[in-house]
């Protein structure tokens, strides 16, 4: 089974293949990308999810960080959503050039927060969440996203 | 591990790296006039105290400012480390460097032998000032990847590129250049181009291409290599122009070939890009490229010209190359910060990063900033064409500024609004003190 690293790495690249195939499809014709844009969206929810019930609580649990890493990127996480609905809406409203708008800026922030995932916390929670990374990794992948 | 990059709080106040964005394309200005004014028969010597003056408003003015801002910015994510008071660090430094620079112009092209000497303590402190405490900060990065290695070396390439700088520039000073004068220029030169810029470009290449654009990554075996590489062609070029001077065409074929084969590597990289889109910054990483492909080939050519044509190759170099991905980089950085800093500040009707400038003058500044760059390698050959491209040049400059003027400007009118949360219910801050 791979790595918590490699899971939630993994799963940030699925992310960033559906993103591609949403700003392509609305490219296309903003009429027919909702179904790209409803795929990405439950696949990044389901990504903070992942991390926020499952991820984050046994690190903060394991370290006792609850105010330092975790809360920033939860703060990201909320951050994004609102870019999402934006997205969402402006797909609803035909509104293509606003779609980009917030598309091209979720990209940027998404980047900056990945990277600081990828590099750092979840380095430091395989360190830290080894013995466990096996359960982990199975509860998030078995989780439903709510 | 250090999880500071990971907290806002370590973040670098938005006014770091703004104020050395903003500042840039003055100096781009700067250069223009400069160019616009000059004697073309002048021009054609890299060692004339006006050439010398102009490539520096160019190569400390924009390039080093925006190199510096971006470092500020880039440190906390690409190497998840951050420069203990960066705010005051960044000030300290930028009026160094602002000062350094304008009296390095006015020192060289007045003959003014204080006021280069003053130019060169100022320029070699401002840039240690920030470039000491990023290689400190770096050495406690816990697993080092492929761009904080090549931002690290970058910067060790820096150092050296700095005091080699102020040696030379110190000579001009005293009106009392070594015998060695023409050889360290040299490796000021080709270091701080290849080992400086080039490097930090491709360190941070290796993750923004596959970010930003979804880009295929680059191979791993790449990554890990050919940082090393370049900096042995860099070594093997100084020995070699040391002791064996007849050879050093065998580091400088090595050298561009490596730079060849990115720019290669980064056309292709972007044209089988997943993301759709085609903004300005996509045309200036391409037009990065071809001229990137363009300089190398000539830089080589150029050997068996005894550096006849210098000039044309830092314009396909240093304007090409260098400048097009920083001009690009700003477009992408500024509007992000702005949106960055006041969504952290609880403002949430903000403005879009594609609606922060005006993506037609994009493409006007564009269109004229290669133009001119072109006309100044025309102008070599016909030297009365200079002060038109010059003049390109000045307009394309002005519209880079009012461009990422514009972005600030939203910031600093939003801010002066009521934000739609209170942040500061939040335990932990979302902004960098100054």
């Amino acid at each position: 089974m791979s790595s918590i690293k490699e899971y939630l790495s993994a799963d940030h690249s699925r992310c960033d293949e559906l993103f591609a195939n949403m700003e392509d499809a609305v490219s296309k014709s903003i009429d027919s990308a909702e179904d790209a844009y409803k795929l990405f969206a439950e696949a990044t929810e389901r990504h903070f999810q992942m991390e926020e019930r499952v991820m984050f609580m046994e690190f903060e649990q394991k370290t006792g960080m609850t105010q330092g890493p975790t809360a920033m990127m939860r703060h990201e996480h909320s951050q994004m959503r609102n870019l999402l609905k934006e997205m969402g809406s402006a797909i609803e409203a035909k509104d293509r050039d606003k779609f980009f708008g917030y598309s091209e800026t979720l990209m940027v922030l998404m980047q900056q927060h990945n990277m600081k995932e990828e590099q750092m916390l979840y380095t430091m929670a395989q360190q830290h969440l080894s013995a466990e990374s096996d359960r982990i990794v199975e509860m998030m992948e078995c989780m439903i996203a709510e | 591990m250090d999880l500071n990059g990971l907290s806002a709080d370590q973040a670098p106040p938005i006014s770091s790296p703004a104020r050395l964005f903003l500042t840039a394309p003055i100096f781009g200005v700067i250069a223009g006039i400069l160019i616009f004014l000059s004697d073309a028969g002048a021009l054609k010597s890299r060692f004339s105290l006006e050439s010398i003056a102009i490539t520096h408003t160019i190569t400390i003015g924009f390039l080093g400012f925006v190199m510096l801002g971006a470092l500020t910015q880039m440190l906390p994510v690409l190497a998840g480390v951050s420069v203990k008071r960066v705010g005051i660090i960044a000030k300290i430094s930028y009026i160094f460097l602002l000062f350094g620079t304008l009296f390095m112009i006015f020192g060289l092209l007045q003959n003014i032998s204080n006021i280069i000497l003053i130019s060169s303590l100022f320029l070699s402190g401002g840039f240690l000032v920030m470039i000491v405490p990023m290689l400190v900060s770096l050495k406690s990065v816990a697993s080092a990847t492929a761009s904080t290695r090549a931002i690290t070396t970058s910067l060790i390439f820096a150092f050296m590129v700095i005091f080699i700088g102020a040696y030379l520039l110190s000579g001009y000073g005293i009106h009392k250049l070594s015998s060695m004068h023409l050889l360290f220029a040299n490796i000021h030169s080709v270091w701080a181009v290849f080992g400086f810029a080039g490097v930090l470009i491709i360190g941070v290449s290796f993750h923004v291409l596959p970010m930003f654009y979804v880009a295929p990554k680059f191979k791993p075996f790449y990554m890990r290599r050919v940082v090393g590489f370049i900096s042995a062609g860099l070594l093997l070029w100084l020995i070699l122009n040391m002791f064996l001077d007849l050879y050093s065409i065998v580091a400088k074929i090595w050298i561009a070939a490596l730079f060849l084969a990115f720019s290669v590597a980064v056309f292709l990289k972007l044209n089988a890009r997943r993301r759709p889109i085609s903004d300005i910054t996509i045309w200036y990483w391409k037009s990065a490229t071809l001229f990137m492909a363009f300089g190398s080939f000539s830089w080589i050519i150029d050997d068996y010209f005894n550096g006849e044509y210098a000039v044309i190759v830092s314009v396909l170099i240093g304007g090409g190359f260098l400048l097009s991905i920083m001009i690009g980089m700003l477009y992408k950085i500024v509007p992000f910060l702005v949106w960055f800093h006041l969504n952290a500040k609880g403002y949430m009707s903000i403005p879009t990063m594609n609606e922060m400038i005006d993506k037609k003058l994009t493409r006007i500044q564009f269109v004229l900033f290669v133009l001119s760059l072109a006309g100044f390698v025309f102008s070599f050959f016909i030297s009365f064409l200079l002060p038109i491209f010059a003049a390109l040049f000045i307009v394309s400059m002005l519209i880079l500024e009012y461009n990422i003027v514009s972005p600030i400007l939203i910031y600093i009118k939003i801010l002066k609004t009521k934000p739609d949360f209170d942040m500061s219910l939040f335990l932990m801050s979302t902004e960098g003190k100054d």
